[in-house]
């Protein structure tokens, strides 16, 4: 595509697209996700009856995808532009698609379609139902109506597009390999973040200290409870400390040191917990702050 | 008389969800849009629509029969009406004298004029809308209403009235929508004009018209394959079917075929078409610019499963074997390495050679691939490559290749014997293994396809003539599961009655006779169904007719009676016809059990047809309740040995005559 934009542009234009719609624009969480999903932003912001309408950038970490930078399309850490809009408004795919042209994206040129696909988060116990958004039989972004989060039904349905950095800047630039793509001016995807793969995938496959993760992994969950045993629960340090149960798990998973059994009840005691951090938020958000002093016990 | 239109506008509904509805439409109109001829249904991603032609302007007026007070309230001793009387017939619009007496009370016919469609038809299309029933359902606004995806418009017109339909906080009027991208609201002045507008618009509603100009444009195309039934999926994925080619690079043709088909299908939904082209179907949009994208996509995923594929190569099928330990068969059944020891005892009681225990031993080795990771529905092909690739015998990895199939009711027959003794062992395994572990298939629940597998079974001992002594196979597969700790808690001999019974709709005899062969006491697959063709081949003839006979009236009388002998002494025997067929059954007895014991039903049926005219003449000649209870005890034995024998082939009773 000619004039296509960089890399950066690409996430520019959509950091300005999406703040002209009047969403809060926030910075990546500082603790490793999966997923753009599992930032506070979209978890916890998504429970209750308050609106809300947030987008950022989010480094999706997952350790069994790596290929040691050898593959062109799979990695342990990529790029994902995340938007949640609480409620989800009745034009919402039509904003979306203006997401679309504002990168440069003619849609009455190219085939841009949405093909079923229902969103499962197990660890979150969370799902809903949606479509991957395809552009010339590209998959490139995810888009969700959440039905659940931490196993609870929700006040108020949420909208989640999520595009696939790479894959839509691939799209536009018409490159086969996320590492050839223009990050600016001279600078490629690759130049930035090839031996970041390489290196990392030796970690996760390989150097990663399993009886060490074990142990983190039942700290954190130790901690979760600890935090939401308290008279006044802290809904969101625990919830970091899902984050980082559930960050050791992937790590465990790459390294083959779960079978599949194992696998199943690690993922209950994430779910259990994340469950539980969603009812303690949603509990000390039901009583406005100023109303709390005289709130009956 | 007016055309009704209905459409439901609908953000892009999946393919499941539109084959949902195109069969739940015309009778959700039927039971709720009154009068009204069949309805002309559109299904597509963005709308449900129906036409009805000749819709009545009014329902038609009916009579109302109410009932009133009893007639000692309403008439007093003189037969004047009461007050009550009074009240009741002015409530119902008549006159007092108009009220009829019957029954004790009182009652009024009352006229109700019918509703006109303009009144009526908002509810009964609502209704319509919220009779809709998918696989999957969601919430998208506060309303709580629930669909397979967010409703967005509706449209309803009759003729040029626009009817509003209340639905949730969804938007009524006498609008469409067109193409999404290239076309905007549609006004729908006449309902008959629906189809014709929004073609205009970019829009072929009618999913048959779509299907055959998909269907037409490929065939323009030459050749093109649909090797996974994606056709009906992408005739849901587009409102305006736009049919072009691409091509790919040739060097991927060093990849299996199947392979590049899959990669194909699974991800993209495209239709190969011969060496290094295939098409796809758009909704529109620049050919050139399309062509391009999608070409350049392909390119991307048969690179990704170049990578796979040049990974588990290298890695061979010995070390995915290996790594079967770790990867779960069923939580509570052990792992794929514990079901490939299982597969391989199996087979070699199913009479399996070198070739199908080696197969057994690497038959779920390619569960630990790569490929199968991306393409589960790979699995057994890739495992059979990576085997030839690895120089193994064609016999072991056509076993490998084979061991699914049949996978549905066309499906062929693996074609070696080593492939039909794997197929066989998989599935006794995942039958007892479901069984043992109470995993039950129920009315509506079969998630692991058992029915299936039990049909498959059938047919690998009735078609492939594989001999399968299936309660032989589930007892040795339980004590290895049980060995391998599995947490086995059922006991799962029922498998036999679950297998036969699908033996029932595969043989083209009537049931009845398959049941009656069920009843032999046979133990081997084939053999149970070779009985029921034979006795029902035979059914006719006159052999059946004595083997029938001698079976029915010595089962009639003594199968329900109680008191029989331990056994027969043939110093009670006194009647000359008692001896006689004693006789009988001495000659005849252990011809059947030899014969029935070789498979030679035929033979069997002779043998067990000589015990008819003797049954026949005991009946007659002979008082079995004698009033001596050892006589009695010893001619209740003597007819039950005789049941016994004929038995051999079956419950004949179960046969209508």
């Amino acid at each position: 595509m000619s004039g296509a934009p960089t890399y950066q542009e690409m996430l520019l234009r959509l950091e300005r697209f999406w703040a002209d719609y009047g969403c809060v624009i926030q910075q990546p969480y500082h603790t490793e996700v999966g997923a753009g999903t599992f930032n506070p932003a979209t978890f916890l912001r998504c429970l209750g009856p308050e609106p809300w309408k947030a987008a950022y950038v989010e480094p999706s970490i997952r350790p069994s995808d790596g290929r040691y930078g050898e593959n062109p399309y799979r990695f342990q850490q990529f790029w994902q532009y995340q938007v949640v809009l609480k409620p989800a408004p009745e034009d919402v795919l039509d904003v979306y698609f203006e997401s679309l042209r504002s990168l440069g994206i003619d849609t009455t040129a190219h085939d841009v379609r949405l093909v079923e696909d229902d969103w499962e988060g197990p660890t979150l116990g969370a799902w809903g139902l949606g479509w991957e958004v395809w552009i010339d039989g590209l998959e490139c972004t995810q888009f969700t109506y959440f039905q659940q989060l931490g196993g609870l039904e929700l006040d108020l349905v949420t909208a989640e597009i999520t595009y696939g950095t790479e894959r839509l800047a691939m799209f536009l630039q018409g490159k086969q390999s996320a590492f050839d793509l223009v990050w600016t001016e001279g600078v490629t995807w690759g130049d930035v973040f090839r031996e970041n793969e390489r290196e990392w995938s030796v970690y996760n496959f390989e150097e990663a200290d399993v009886p060490l993760l074990v142990r983190r992994f039942e700290a954190h969950e130790r901690e979760c409870e600890r935090l939401l045993a308290r008279d006044e629960p802290l809904p969101l340090p625990a919830y970091d400390a899902v984050l980082k149960c559930s960050h050791a798990f992937n790590l465990l998973d790459a390294r083959g040191a779960i079978s599949v059994t194992e696998r199943a009840a690690y993922i209950a005691r994430v779910r259990h917990l994340a469950r539980r951090v969603a009812l303690a938020y949603l509990a000390g958000r039901q009583v406005p702050e100023e109303e709390h002093a005289d709130a009956p016990l | 008389m007016p055309t009704l239109l209905f459409e439901i506008g609908c953000e892009e509904l999946p393919a499941a969800a539109c084959e949902a509805a195109t069969l739940q439409l015309p009778e959700l109109v039927a039971r709720h849009v009154p009068g009204g001829g069949e309805p002309h249904v559109f299904v597509g991603p963005r709308r449900l629509a129906f036409l009805v032609d000749d819709v009545p302007e009014r329902e038609d007026d009916r009579v109302e029969r109410r009932r009133g007070p009893s007639e000692a309230i309403a008439f007093g001793e003189d037969g004047t009406p009461t007050k009550a009387a009074e009240g009741f017939a002015r409530s119902s619009g008549v006159s007092v004298e108009a009220l009829e007496r019957a029954d004790g009370f009182v009652w009024a016919e009352q006229r109700v004029e019918g509703r006109t469609a303009a009144e009526l038809l908002p509810e009964a299309l609502a209704r319509v809308v919220t009779g809709l029933a998918f696989p999957k359902t969601m919430r998208w606004d506060a309303s709580g209403l629930r669909f397979a995806r967010p409703l967005r418009w509706l449209c309803a017109k009759l003729d040029a009235e626009t009817i509003a339909v209340a639905l949730g906080s969804v938007p009524s009027g006498g609008t469409s929508q067109g193409h999404r991208f290239t076309a905007g609201e549609v006004e729908i002045a006449q309902a008959s004009e629906y189809a014709d507008r929004l073609r205009e618009a970019g829009v072929e509603p009618d999913q048959r018209l779509r299907r055959e100009e998909i269907v037409r444009a490929l065939d323009d195309l030459g050749e093109w394959h649909d090797p996974t039934g994606v056709l009906g999926e992408v005739v849901h994925l587009v409102e305006r079917p736009l049919v072009l080619t691409g091509a790919y690079d040739e060097r991927f043709l060093e990849l299996p075929m199947r392979v590049i088909e899959t990669v194909m299908q699974a991800h993209q939904r495209y239709f190969p078409l011969g060496p290094a082209r295939f098409a796809f179907v758009a909704n529109g949009g620049d050919p050139d610019v399309i062509r391009a994208g999608n070409e350049n996509v392909l390119a991307g995923r048969l690179d990704d499963a170049a990578f796979s594929y040049a990974r588990d190569l290298e890695r061979g099928l010995d070390a995915m074997r290996e790594s079967l330990p770790a990867i779960t068969f069923h939580a509570r059944a052990g792992s794929f390495a514990d079901k490939a020891e299982r597969l391989e005892k199996l087979s070699g009681l199913l009479g399996g050679g070198d070739a199908s225990r080696e197969a057994a031993r690497l038959a779920k080795a390619d569960q630990a691939s790569s490929m199968v990771h991306e393409f589960p529905e790979l699995q057994g092909f890739m495992g059979a490559e990576y085997a030839r690739r690895a120089g193994l015998p064609e016999a072991v990895a056509a076993a490998i290749e084979e061991q699914y199939r049949p996978a549905g009711a066309g499906d062929e027959l693996p074609q070696t014997a080593a492939g039909r003794v794997l197929a066989a062992a998989d599935r006794v395994d995942n039958l007892t293994t479901a069984f043992a572990l109470g995993e039950r298939p129920t009315g509506s629940r079969d998630p692991y396809g058992l029915r299936r597998a039990a049909i498959g079974l059938c047919r690998l001992a009735v078609e492939g003539g594989l001999e399968i002594d299936l309660a032989a196979l589930v007892r040795r597969d339980l004590e290895l599961l049980t060995r391998q700790s599995a947490e086995v808690s059922d006991d799962p001999s029922d498998v036999w009655d679950f297998v036969l019974e699908r033996l029932e709709g595969l043989l083209d005899v009537p049931v009845e006779f398959v049941r009656a062969a069920r009843a032999s006491g046979l133990r081997e697959i084939g053999a149970v169904a070779h009985l029921a063709t034979t006795l029902a081949a035979e059914a006719d003839s006159e052999a059946f007719a004595g083997a029938y006979t001698a079976f029915d009236r010595a089962n009639r009388l003594a199968g329900r009676a109680d008191g029989a002998a331990a056994a027969l002494d043939t110093r009670l025997t006194v009647e000359p016809a008692e001896d006689a067929l004693v006789e009988a059954l001495a000659r005849a007895g252990p011809r059947i059990e030899s014969a029935v014991e070789a498979g030679d039903f035929g033979t069997a049926l002779d043998a067990a047809a000589e015990l008819g005219q003797p049954v026949d003449r005991f009946f007659d000649e002979v008082l079995v309740m004698a009033d001596d209870a050892a006589i009695r005890a010893n001619r209740l034995r003597l007819l039950l040995d005789v049941r016994d024998a004929v038995g051999l082939l079956g419950d004949l009773s179960q046969i209508p005559r």
